[in-house]
């Protein structure tokens, strides 16, 4: 019998947004200080019934400045404009609910929630995660409550939350991640969806769909067609050429593009002889995976005109302003977390100290500024499958 | 739950790779309460990225301080064994759920095998403390490894067994059950997974030989069957076990940390447990 988990309200001191009846527009607030007033309702402010609509980043770095001056919002595009830059990756926290006081999700950029299948999952067997040099290796295989179930049980909760939530939709056919996007459309609380095409552990599906670049267009053009809702793609590292797939997944009409998932990998358990994950398999995450995922942002970013959100082994401001530097719009903080949960308020205030004192008066000046000069100055080679990467 | 910086106080090798630590941290020793643990961020900033989880194995709610009890098992803990009084570490906690006593037993048994002595620890001192009877059955692979009669109450009941004989009955701790089974009127264990299956096994037959009596089951003709895993399903009991398993978040966020429940239902270790009541757990799947 599958119980129902206790019904928890958080604990942490909540603004209502002015609209809770519909699909709350996305508005910035300034970042640093809580004593600024409010920003007037802008141009994202729709009715309830309506979609969201982009808003030109002129007007956009007019109206949201930060009490120290410094503007923090990202456009990730299709209306979904975030407050500041600094977004939790998905798997690391839950549903947003589960730190309880110990983090405030509203100082979060946004949220993307745990990975969400059609029906219901119970995951891969024990042991699920353990510490590898420098990072972690992890196989959950997914095991979440289903679509309906998430719907259910978080969305009315996030409709009440400032920062948006963004829900990570996997699947194992294009059927199923149509599947689950045709659900959330239109639900109150969800801001957005980050496809995860990319999950390591699963045994069908997931990874399939982020190594084949026609794949990765097919699923992620279904999804434009059934869904408003602005759309993130994430991107597995385990590829020969991350660059094709990224363009074909611009081509599929992604609004942003996140990257990297895991590497996969394995970890040996020395006294029993044999394979410490109870599925074999897992994911590398944390400071370990770092170097990769900056050359990957740094490919795609060169590759691609839509926002990429950097991730892979972010911990520090130092950290993020490499991303940044690569050509990320935005990060996601995972691992990190799991060591200390303060670590993605820090990054906001550490982004906003950096760009006051050097002079930027947005977060978006300093993407792309260790980026070669010039628009495309590689250029992106054709789609090539199964040949050796070259750089 | 809470994050909060702890002083190390005091730093003892108890047993051969085996540390009792004292922190000042008075938040916790008010907080915590037995089964509970807290989740440690080692002091290797750079190469280690995972918190690690230690059961609150003493609290002293006067002077606010808290003892875990742990063996060095690889990088992580032998950074915290090398931490030295004075230095603060980072705790988040106290975290998952305690054990639940019924307010109307009066004889508690536990049964601890090895390190899983830090699990009921606590609850020995908080047993006592409420006048209830307490006997803890010990189970070590050898003398060495034997939990010193000097760092528990002499209130406590304290039996051996070891797997080589060299103190106490010779075998395995779960032989000695059988004797305190009927004076008991509930048990709590903290071991390893065999040994906590065995256990379950016991309880189960247990139930089934006494046909389970529960106190106040019958209500106006019907019985009310508290939800599974409640807290109140637990106090009625006979046998909860705190149970291990390699954790990531330690809040339920990560699902890193299951246990497979009945009904093909995972378990998170660190919010639904680490403490569960024997027939919650799906103990032939092995998860």
């Amino acid at each position: 019998m599958r119980r129902t988990p206790a019904k928890r309200r958080p604990t942490v001191r909540r603004i209502k947004p002015a609209i809770v009846s519909g699909r709350r527009p996305v508005t910035a607030r300034p970042a640093t200080s809580g004593t600024t007033a409010p920003t007037a309702p802008g141009p994202s402010r729709t009715p309830a019934t309506a979609r969201y609509e982009s808003v030109p980043a002129s007007e956009s770095a007019a109206t949201r400045v930060s009490g120290a001056g410094v503007d923090l919002s990202v456009d990730l595009g299709r209306g979904l404009v975030l407050e500041n830059p600094v977004l939790v990756a998905s798997g690391t926290f839950g549903y947003g609910v589960e730190y309880g006081d110990v983090v405030d999700v509203q100082a979060l950029g946004a949220i993307c929630c745990k990975g969400t299948t059609l029906r219901p999952r119970i995951g891969n067997q024990p042991p699920r995660v353990t510490e590898t040099p420098a990072g972690m290796l992890n196989s959950i295989g997914l095991q979440n409550p289903g679509v309906d179930g998430v719907i259910e049980k978080y969305a009315p909760l996030w409709a009440t939350w400032r920062g948006p939530v963004i829900v990570n939709v996997a699947g194992e056919s294009i059927e199923d991640y149509v599947g689950v996007v045709r659900k959330l459309e239109g639900v109150p609380g969800i801001a957005g969806i980050e496809l995860n095409i990319s999950c390591p552990n699963v045994g069908k599906g997931g990874l399939q769909f982020a190594v084949d670049a026609e794949a990765a267009q097919a699923v992620t053009a279904a999804v434009r067609a059934e869904t408003e809702l602005p759309l993130m793609v994430k991107l597995s590292p385990n590829v020969a050429d991350v660059r094709a797939i990224a363009r074909a997944i611009e081509e599929g009409g992604a609004d942003s593009i996140s990257a990297i998932n895991t590497l996969s990998g394995i970890a040996v358990d020395l006294h029993a002889r044999r394979p410490l994950l109870g599925n074999v398999y897992g994911g590398v995450s944390g400071p370990a995976i770092k170097p990769i995922a900056l050359r990957v942002v740094y490919e795609v970013a060169q590759a691609v005109d839509i926002p990429v959100v950097g991730i892979g082994g972010i911990g520090s401001t130092e950290d993020a302003l490499e991303f940044f530097f690569v050509g990320a719009s935005a990060v996601q903080v995972g691992t990190a977390i799991f060591a200390d949960p303060t670590v993605p308020a820090r990054i906001v205030d550490g982004l906003a100290r950096y760009c006051a004192e050097h002079g930027y008066g947005s977060v978006a000046e300093l993407v792309g500024l260790a980026l070669p000069k010039g628009p495309r100055a590689r250029p992106v080679p054709p789609s090539v499958k199964g040949v050796e990467y070259r750089p | 739950m809470r994050l909060l910086s702890a002083e190390l106080v005091e730093s003892r090798e108890i047993l051969p790779g085996q540390y009792l630590q004292t922190y000042l941290a008075p938040d916790l020793a008010l907080a915590a309460k037995s089964g509970q643990f807290v989740h440690m961020r080692t002091p290797d900033y750079s190469g280690l990225v995972l918190r690690r989880p230690f059961s609150v194995n003493t609290a002293d709610r006067a002077r606010g301080l808290i003892t875990i009890h742990f063996r060095i098992t690889g990088k992580g803990s032998e950074w915290i064994a090398r931490s030295r009084p004075g230095e603060r570490l980072e705790m988040l906690g106290p975290l998952g759920r305690p054990f639940e006593v019924d307010p109307r037993s009066r004889h508690i048994l536990l049964i601890a095998g090895g390190l899983g002595i830090a699990g009921v620890r606590l609850l020995a001192d908080e047993a006592l403390e409420e006048g209830r009877r307490v006997v803890l059955l010990f189970g070590a692979t050898r003398a060495a490894e034997v939990y010193p009669s000097a760092l528990l109450p002499d209130e406590v009941e304290y039996v051996v067994a070891t797997d080589d004989g060299s103190v106490g009955q010779d075998g395995f701790v779960t032989a000695l059950v059988p004797e305190y089974e009927a004076w008991a009127d509930q048990a709590f264990a903290c071991g390893p997974f065999a040994m906590l299956k065995a256990l379950a096994r016991l309880a189960a037959g247990r139930d089934a030989r006494l046909g389970v009596a529960r106190l106040g089951g019958k209500r106006r003709g019907r019985s009310r069957t508290p939800a599974l895993g409640s807290a109140m399903a637990r106090r009625h009991s006979f046998l909860q076990v705190s149970m291990e398993q390699h954790m990531g978040c330690a809040v339920g966020a990560c699902l890193g940390c299951v246990v497979m429940g009945v009904g093909s239902a995972p378990q998170r270790v660190c919010r639904e447990g680490p403490v569960f009541a024997s027939d919650e757990v799906d103990w032939e799947i092995g998860w």
